[in-house]
C-alpha cells in the first residue's frame, strides 16, 4: 500500500521559505512549542479501511476487483453536493466509468486537512496564541502547520472544490498511474505509452479493467510527482451528471444522525438554559419520575435530559420535571442588543482595512451619512441538532453530522474523559446546517447521557431548543459616510459596523470547547477582520476606510451560509443604489462607472441587466439590482419586487454568476437557487427577538420562512470561464436582500434600511 | 385501540394511544424515511399519506389512525419507480434531502387527485418548508410527474435499489463479477 504523503493538499509554490534560523526563533517565541515542533511528523499514512477484495492506492481512492472505485470524501454533504463534486473530479482524472464510483466519508486525518481555510481565514479557524505571531514569514507556514497536526477538515467558506479539486486530482492521477504501471508490467510494455477510458487501461487494442489490476497496482511505488492525464475528448468534469445521492433521497433510505438504529438503543430529549451564564436549579424529579414511559433523567449543569422508548415520550416527560434555570448577568434582550449595537457605533472601533485617505479626502467637504441594521440570522435547518450514541466497551461511537469532525471527537472526549482515540466517529449527512453543524453541543450531550445511562442512545433537539440555543449569525448596524464628487460618484466612504467579534466566539467554542456565554465575554471588544468581509467592495472608491466597531450584545453569536458578506453587501449595495438616486444616475450605470477595476463583476452585471429587461431604474419599475464577489465567485443579481396587499412580493430574481470553472453545472445551479432562496428568507425573515435571555420564537412558523408560494420566479446564468473555481455554496445569498430593497425602493419611493425587511424602518 | 395499516400490512402499537404516529413510525416501525422538523405541522418533513389524502403525521395521533391506511415514503412504490420520485430525479431537486421525503408524499398526493394541477393548486398543496431552496424544481417536477401519470412522458432517472453484482457487470463494461463468486 501506498500513501499519499504529505504532499498531497499542500501546494508546493505556496510554501515560504524557511530557515532553519527562522523556525529557531519561531520556536522559541512560542515557548513550549520548540520541543512539539520536532516531534510533529512529517509524513501521514492513510487510515482508510479496506474489504477484502477492495484495495487502497491512497487517502483519497479504494478500487475493488469488482471494478467498483470508492472515492473517499473529507467533507461534510450538507446538501451542497461535495459528495459528487469531489468523486467527479477523480473520476474525470482516473479516466474511470461514472457508474463504477461509491462515496466514502473520510476518516479524521490530517491528511485531509482544509488548509486553504486555514490560509484564508486564519483568524476564524485557529487560535492564535499556538503560533509565534510576530515572526511573520513562518506564520502562514505554522498555521498550516498547526491545522495538519489537528486535522482541521473544515467544511465551511465555500471551501470544498477550491480546496479538494488539486488533491483530489493528484491522488486520482497517481492512482491512474498505478493501474497503468500493473497493466504494462502484464503487457510488457512502457506504463507511459497506456492511458486510460470508461474503467480500462489501454494500450492500443489491448484493454484491461481497473478492477482486474487494482490488487496488483496497490502495491506498486507511484512516480514522484503525479503524471495528469491528458485532456479527454468527453471529460467528467463539467458535465451534468445526476447527483450520486439522490437515489436515496427518494425513498427515504438516505439515513441522518437521526436515522440510526441500534440494538437496545432509546430515545433522548434535552432542555437547556436561556442563553448567557446558566446553571440547572431544579427540576421537579417526583413528577417527572411518574409520567409514563420515561426510563431515565439525566441531569447536568447546564441541561436537563429524559430518556424514553420514544423521543415523544422522553420531550414530554420534560415538561413533567419543569426544569428551572438560573442566569447571571443582564439578560439578553432585542432592546439591549440595540442599544449594545448602537453605542458600538459611536465608540471607537478599529480600522480593518483602507485605501486612499479618508480624513484629508473628507476634510471641508459636505458629508452624506446613512445607518443600517440587521437582526440576528438563524440557520433554522429542517433537522435539528440530532447525534446517536453508543457505549462499546471501554470505548464509545457516535454519529453525527460535524463540518468539523476532528474537533467533534475532541470535543466529546474532553466532555466525557475518554481518550480522543477512543471517541469513534461517524460522519454523518446533515439535514441542512447552513454552518449549524459548527456546532458540537448535541453530540457532546449524546455522549454524556449514553456512557451515564450505559447504554445506545439518540438525541434529538426540539425545534424550540434548536431556535433557541443554536448560536445565530450576528444582528449588525452600520454607519456609511461619503463625499461624493462633482458627478455625484463617490470619492471617500467611511463604513463603520457594529457587530460582535464572532469569529473569536466561533473559535473559543470550535477549538477549546468554551462554553458560548463565556466565549462571547471573552471575545467582546476585540477587533474582527472576518466580521467586516465583504465591505471593502469592488467599486473603485478612492478613499475608502472600513472599521469594525465591536459590539458587546450579549448574545452569542456563530457562522451562517454567507456569514459577515451577508450584511456588509447589504450595506454598500443599498448605500450605493442610494447614491445613485440622489445623483440622478441609474443604477447600473452608477455601478459600472465604479466597476472599472472589477471587469468579471461589471460584465455579471450587464448581463443580468440584459437579460432581467432592466428599464433603466424607473421609478415604478419595480426592479433593483446588487452585485457582489466573494470566495472567488461573482454574481449580479436584477430582483422585481413589489409591496401589495399580501404584503411584499418578490416576482422574479435574474442571477449571473461568474463562479470559474464548473465541475457540474447542475450542481451549482442547485447551489445558486437555493442560495437565492436563502437570502430571500433571511431578507424577510429567518429571526427572532430576545427577551428576558431567550428566543421569543419557539416554532418553525413564527420565522417567516418562504414557502413555494412565495418563491419568485428564478433565471440563473453562469458565465463561460476558464479560471479557477469559486465558492457557489455562499455566493447567492448576500445579494437578495440588497437587490429587494432597491427594487422596493424602485416601486415605492421608501427606502427600507433594515433586515427583514418587513420590519419597521429604522 | 391502535390498529392500523402502514405500508399495506397490519400493525398495532403497543405505545401510548395520544403518541403522534410519526414517533411511532420512527421510533418502533424503524420508518425513519419520515422526518421530525418542527412537531407542530409546520415543516411538512413527517407528510405521510393517510387514506389518499397528505396528512402531517406530528399532528395525528396513533389513536386517530384505527383502522386507516398509512404510507409512508417507504411505501409509496418498492422500487422508486413512482413517477413523483422519477421526475424528481430528472429535474435533480434534493439538496440536503431532509425534508424531501415530505415534499414527495405531498406531491403525490397531490398528483393523485389531480394529475395536471395548475400553479395555484401546486403552491396551494405544497406547504412544506424547504431550506434549501428546492422550490422552483419542485414545481417544475410536479409538472412532469403529471405529465408522466397522464402519460404523456417516460422518465427513468433513478435506478431501482438492489441491483444485482451480474446485472450490473452485465450493464457496464467496467465492473466484472469479483473472482470466486
Amino acid at each position: 500500500m501506498v500513501g499519499i504523503r504529505d504532499t498531497v493538499g499542500k501546494n508546493r509554490s505556496r510554501l515560504p521559505h524557511v530557515s532553519r534560523r527562522q523556525m529557531l526563533v519561531g520556536a522559541t517565541a512560542a515557548g513550549g512549542l520548540a520541543i512539539a515542533w520536532n516531534l510533529w511528523p512529517r509524513d501521514y499514512q492513510p487510515n482508510v479501511t479496506a474489504a477484502p477484495d477492495e484495495h487502497v492506492f491512497n487517502a483519497f481512492l479504494k478500487i475493488g476487483d469488482d471494478g467498483h472505485i470508492s472515492a473517499i470524501v473529507p467533507q461534510c454533504e450538507m446538501g451542497q453536493g461535495v459528495t459528487t463534486l469531489l468523486p467527479q473530479i477523480m473520476a474525470d482524472e482516473l479516466g474511470a466509468d461514472w457508474r463504477t464510483i461509491a462515496v466514502e466519508t473520510a476518516p479524521i486525518s490530517p491528511l485531509y486537512t482544509n488548509t486553504l481555510l486555514i490560509d484564508e481565514n486564519s483568524a476564524v479557524f485557529m487560535p492564535r496564541a499556538g503560533v509565534p505571531d510576530f515572526v511573520s514569514d513562518v506564520r502562514s507556514w505554522a498555521r498550516r502547520e498547526w491545522a495538519v497536526r489537528h486535522a482541521v477538515m473544515l467544511t465551511a467558506n465555500s471551501s470544498s472544490v477550491r480546496m479538494f479539486e488539486g488533491p483530489c486530482r493528484a491522488a486520482a492521477a497517481q492512482a491512474r498511474a498505478l493501474l497503468m504501471m500493473a497493466a504494462a508490467a502484464r503487457w510488457d510494455a512502457d506504463w507511459e505509452d497506456c492511458d486510460t477510458q470508461d474503467g480500462f487501461v489501454i494500450l492500443g487494442k489491448k484493454k484491461l479493467r481497473f478492477g482486474e489490476v487494482a490488487a496488483a497496482a496497490a502495491l506498486l511505488e507511484p512516480p514522484a510527482d503525479p503524471v495528469y492525464r491528458a485532456s479527454s475528448g468527453d471529460p467528467l468534469f463539467g458535465k451534468e451528471l445526476t447527483r450520486l445521492d439522490l437515489p436515496a433521497k427518494i425513498d427515504g433510505s438516505a439515513n441522518y444522525a437521526g436515522d440510526i438504529r441500534l440494538p437496545d438503543m432509546v430515545f433522548a430529549a434535552i432542555r437547556q438554559g436561556p442563553l448567557g451564564a446558566t446553571r440547572l436549579k431544579s427540576i421537579d424529579r417526583k413528577a417527572g419520575m411518574a409520567t409514563p414511559g420515561l426510563l431515565h433523567v439525566v441531569t447536568h449543569e447546564r441541561w436537563v435530559a429524559t430518556v424514553a422508548r420514544n423521543w415523544w415520550a422522553a420531550n414530554r416527560a420534560l415538561d413533567r420535571f419543569a426544569p428551572v434555570f438560573e442566569s447571571t448577568g443582564t439578560q439578553i434582550s432585542t432592546e439591549r442588543i440595540d442599544a449594545a449595537l448602537k453605542q458600538a457605533l459611536k465608540d471607537g472601533g478599529y480600522r480593518i482595512s483602507h485605501k486612499g485617505d479618508v480624513a484629508e479626502a473628507m476634510t471641508g467637504r459636505t458629508r452624506i451619512a446613512v445607518e443600517y441594521a440587521v437582526a440576528p440570522a438563524l440557520h433554522a435547518p429542517i433537522e435539528t441538532r440530532s447525534a446517536t450514541a453508543a457505549p462499546d466497551g471501554g470505548r464509545l461511537r457516535v454519529w453525527v453530522a460535524t463540518q468539523a469532525p476532528a474537533q467533534c471527537r475532541d470535543a466529546i472526549a474532553q466532555a466525557t474523559g475518554l481518550a480522543a482515540s477512543d471517541v469513534i466517529l461517524f460522519p454523518m449527512m446533515a439535514g441542512g446546517s447552513f454552518d449549524a453543524c459548527l456546532d458540537h453541543s448535541a453530540a457532546v450531550q449524546a455522549a454524556i447521557i449514553a456512557l451515564q445511562i450505559k447504554r445506545p442512545i439518540q438525541l434529538a433537539w426540539s425545534r424550540a431548543e434548536e431556535i433557541m440555543r443554536l448560536p445565530p449569525r450576528p444582528p449588525a448596524r452600520a454607519r456609511l459616510s461619503a463625499t461624493l464628487n462633482v458627478a455625484g460618484g463617490i470619492d471617500a466612504l467611511v463604513t463603520r459596523i457594529a457587530v460582535p467579534p464572532t469569529s473569536h466566539e466561533v473559535r473559543a467554542r470550535l477549538f477549546d470547547n468554551t462554553p458560548a456565554d463565556v466565549a462571547q465575554r471573552d471575545a467582546a471588544g476585540s477587533a474582527d477582520a472576518a466580521a467586516v468581509e465583504g465591505a471593502a467592495s469592488s467599486y473603485t472608491i478612492p478613499h475608502h476606510a472600513v472599521d469594525h466597531c465591536p459590539a458587546d450584545i450579549g448574545l452569542p453569536t456563530g457562522r451562517w451560509r454567507g456569514n459577515a458578506d451577508s450584511y456588509t453587501a447589504f450595506f454598500t449595495e443599498c448605500f450605493v443604489d442610494e447614491m445613485a438616486a440622489r445623483a440622478g444616475t441609474d443604477g447600473l450605470s452608477y455601478r459600472i462607472a465604479m466597476l472599472g477595476d472589477a471587469p468579471l463583476l461589471a460584465r455579471c452585471l450587464l448581463t443580468a441587466t440584459s437579460l432581467g429587461g432592466w428599464e433603466g431604474g424607473l421609478s415604478g419599475a419595480a426592479q433593483g439590482l446588487a452585485c457582489h464577489s466573494m470566495r472567488g465567485s461573482h454574481i449580479a443579481l436584477m430582483a422585481t419586487a413589489r409591496q401589495s396587499d399580501k404584503g411584499l412580493q418578490v416576482e422574479q430574481l435574474v442571477a449571473v454568476v461568474d463562479a470559474g470553472r464548473l465541475v457540474n453545472p447542475g450542481v451549482a445551479r442547485q447551489q445558486i437557487e437555493g442560495g437565492l432562496i436563502f437570502g430571500l428568507a433571511a431578507a424577510v425573515g429567518a429571526t427572532t427577538d430576545y427577551e428576558g435571555g431567550v428566543a421569543t420564537a419557539r416554532k418553525l412558523g413564527q420565522l417567516g420562512l418562504p414557502r413555494l408560494s412565495q418563491t419568485p420566479q428564478i433565471l440563473v446564468e453562469f458565465v463561460d470561464s476558464d479560471r479557477e473555481p469559486g465558492g457557489l455554496g455562499e455566493i447567492a445569498v448576500p445579494v437578495v436582500a440588497p437587490a429587494i430593497a432597491n427594487a422596493m425602493f424602485a416601486a415605492t419611493g421608501r427606502r427600507i434600511r433594515r433586515l427583514p425587511l418587513s420590519a419597521q424602518p429604522l | 385501540m391502535t390498529r392500523f395499516s402502514v405500508n399495506d400490512r397490519p400493525v398495532e402499537y403497543r405505545m401510548e394511544p395520544e403518541t403522534p404516529l410519526l414517533w411511532a413510525l420512527r421510533d418502533a416501525s424503524n420508518l425513519t424515511g419520515t422526518k421530525y422538523g418542527c412537531g407542530t405541522g409546520e415543516c411538512g418533513a413527517c407528510t405521510v399519506d393517510i387514506d389518499g389524502e397528505s396528512i402531517r403525521s406530528c399532528m395525528v395521533t396513533i389513536a386517530e389512525c384505527e383502522g386507516r391506511f398509512v404510507t409512508t415514503i417507504e411505501g409509496l412504490s418498492r422500487d422508486r419507480s413512482h413517477p413523483v420520485q422519477q421526475a424528481w430525479v430528472a429535474e435533480q431537486v434534493p439538496q440536503c434531502g431532509f425534508c424531501q421525503s415530505g415534499m414527495i408524499m405531498a406531491a403525490a398526493a397531490l398528483l393523485r387527485a389531480n394529475s395536471n394541477p395548475s400553479d395555484a393548486e401546486i403552491d396551494a398543496a405544497i406547504t412544506n418548508i424547504c431550506r434549501c431552496g428546492t422550490y422552483p424544481r419542485i414545481r417544475t417536477a410536479i409538472r412532469r410527474a403529471g405529465r408522466v401519470l397522464r402519460g404523456e412522458e417516460r422518465i427513468a432517472a433513478a435506478p431501482p435499489p438492489g441491483i444485482r453484482p451480474e446485472d450490473a457487470a452485465r450493464a457496464v463494461p467496467a465492473l466484472r463479477l469479483p473472482p470466486g463468486t
